[in-house]
């Protein structure tokens, strides 16, 4: 069955309101919570709307019953907390918007260091309990993952594996995986929230501490306190709250029956390449017609694939792709010298918020707004969130008019 | 078995009426996964229903236990309750069974120097038992 073309809500909803909590990885005194409050007060004062104009609440591990009662949003018609990030948000959203269910969601992401993410935060007696009430993570997956640890192939350790798997298949070195991480550093140095803004070289990378062979510490994200939030309207009325609309074009998610992580048959398996069948069909926007691309680098191997899924190159050649669209001297990738890819440092160097920051810095650069990395003219971002399972998304965003 | 006895077997893994057959067989040293009664195709972990006729007819049969390894990691970091070897690094792969393409168990490799392992390498199944977690799928090099 060919990729359905449907696509009613095309151009009819836009992200219009823009906040978040400062990305940091030595933050004190904050909890999923507050950090969510601070993110979706600054997206609501940015678009100009107060708790009587939202009506609708779309988060991910945070209650919106949380946020709802936190910010005294008095009457609220739909609301959800889909399980992956942050593409089930927007989605539902939009298609809450476009059908009525509601007229102006707030959606919101955060991120928390956990006390296993780091020492810092192993070492705050209250991050020790904030496990408590939350189900143990994988037996809420309901997946058929039945155990965890070292001898599973869950999670990072699957993820290492793939990135394995690829090289071998391929023929790369980790120097391939090592374009991606450079490229992220270098944009990152332009970006205030960005929690690691030195330069990386790449004798750097290959020096990194080996974590996962063949993933480093520079293959993975950084764990970081952190939120980001999105008003999403309708575009008619958007054009009338206080920003420059983001319109949201084509956006889809993708899932195969890929059961658990090591069940996936092979990367022409992944939900990635559902998304990116499906975005294209529903889609009167061409690949190039993109000026900016933010492919999620959670771990690194995943944006080699994204590329070789939406269509820059075929499968496996993800890696020869991004050196031969490397520029020296800038240390960072140039797709046909002109398009950027992850101008504010993904995951990798902004810090770890599974690609809530992706899309936050995609609809900075629609808006023109994104300051000393402003992509000069840039109207329409290719945003493909997550990996290979259960959490492909991709937006196609465009500026309004 | 009582299910109380089985879930007294392997604390803190979600053994359920679905996979229950897989981890009565691992405390028989033996590696069962459910095959389809109607279509014979094999599935893993352990569900309801036959992913590729749906059939409900299905029957928790052992496996040879040889493979092939399709996936491979070293883990240089993890939790010391593990009881791994991090320092020299801990082999992780997935082997692709020889019953089915796609039919595919995780595990360690036990006694391999992690640095010598690799993909495309023939494998067979261990039954191991841990201190504290009950019999699991691991694996030793063939040759
Ligand atoms: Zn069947």
């Amino acid at each position: 069955m060919s990729p359905s073309r449907r696509n009613p809500a095309r151009d009819q909803v836009a992200i219009v309101g823009l906040g978040r909590s400062p990305y940091g990885r030595d933050r004190v005194g904050c909890t999923p919570g507050s950090l969510v409050l601070d993110a979706a007060i600054a997206a609501a004062r940015d678009a100009g709307v107060g708790a009587a104009d939202i009506d609708g609440l779309c988060g991910s591990t945070v209650a919106t019953a949380y946020v709802q009662a936190a910010l005294g949003i008095g009457r609220v018609s739909w609301f959800a907390n889909p399980a992956s990030v942050i593409g089930n948000q927007i989605v539902a959203a939009v298609a809450a918007v476009h059908s009525g269910m509601c007229e102006t969601a707030l959606v919101y992401h955060n991120a928390y260091r956990m006390p296993f993410a780091s020492r810092s935060a192993g070492r705050d007696p209250m991050r020790r309990r904030a496990m408590l009430g939350l189900a143990e993570t994988r037996s809420a997956w309901g997946t058929g993952h039945a155990e965890s640890g070292a001898n599973s192939m869950f999670g990072a350790n699957a993820y290492a594996a793939w990135a394995g798997r690829y090289l071998h298949d391929y023929g790369y070195g980790r120097d391939t995986l090592g374009l991606v991480a450079i490229n992220s550093r270098t944009n990152a140095g332009r970006n205030d929230n960005a929690v690691y803004r030195d330069p990386l070289t790449m004798q750097d990378y290959l020096a990194g501490r080996m974590v996962r062979d063949p993933l480093s510490v520079y293959d993975m994200d950084i764990p970081v306190d952190a939120a980001d939030a999105f008003i999403i309207t309708t575009t008619e009325r958007a054009r009338d709250l206080a920003q420059p609309p983001v319109l949201i074009h084509a956006a889809s998610l993708g899932s195969t029956d890929y059961g658990i992580e090591e069940q996936l048959l092979d990367l022409n398996h992944a939900g990635q390449v559902v998304v990116a069948e499906r975005l294209w069909a529903k889609s009167e926007l061409e690949l190039a017609d993109v000026d900016v691309f933010y492919p999620y680098e959670g771990f690194s191997n995943i944006a080699l694939s994204w590329f070789e899924n939406v269509g820059y190159c075929g499968r496996g050649e993800g890696g020869a792709f991004v050196r031969q669209h490397w520029v020296e001297d800038q240390q960072r990738i140039l797709i046909d010298g002109r398009i950027p890819v992850n101008t504010h440092g993904g995951s990798l160097s902004e810090g770890g918020t599974q690609g809530a920051g992706h899309l936050y810095e995609a609809c900075l650069q629609l808006r023109g707004a994104a300051g000393i990395r402003q992509v000069p003219g840039a109207s329409v971002a290719l945003v493909t969130p997550g990996g290979y399972y259960f959490n492909s998304q991709g937006f196609l965003l465009r500026r309004d008019g | 078995m009582t299910h109380d006895e089985l879930l007294d077997a392997f604390p803190g893994v979600r053994v359920d009426q679905d996979n229950a057959a897989y981890y009565r067989g691992l405390l028989e040293e033996r590696v069962v996964v459910n095959r389809c009664d109607d279509c014979a195709s094999w599935h893993h972990p352990a569900r309801s229903a036959c992913p590729r006729c749906w059939s409900r007819s299905l029957t928790p049969t052992a496996v040879a236990g040889t493979g092939t390894i399709v996936l491979l990691t070293v883990l240089h970091q993890g939790s010391r309750k593990e009881g791994a070897d991090f320092n020299v690094g801990h082999p992780l792969v997935a082997v692709e069974l020889d019953e089915q393409p796609g039919l595919r168990l995780g595990g360690t490799v036990l006694g391999a120097d992690p640095a010598t392992l690799q993909l495309g390498e023939r494998v067979r199944v261990v039954v191991r038992r841990l201190e504290g977690r009950g019999p699991r799928v691991d694996f030793e090099r063939m040759s």
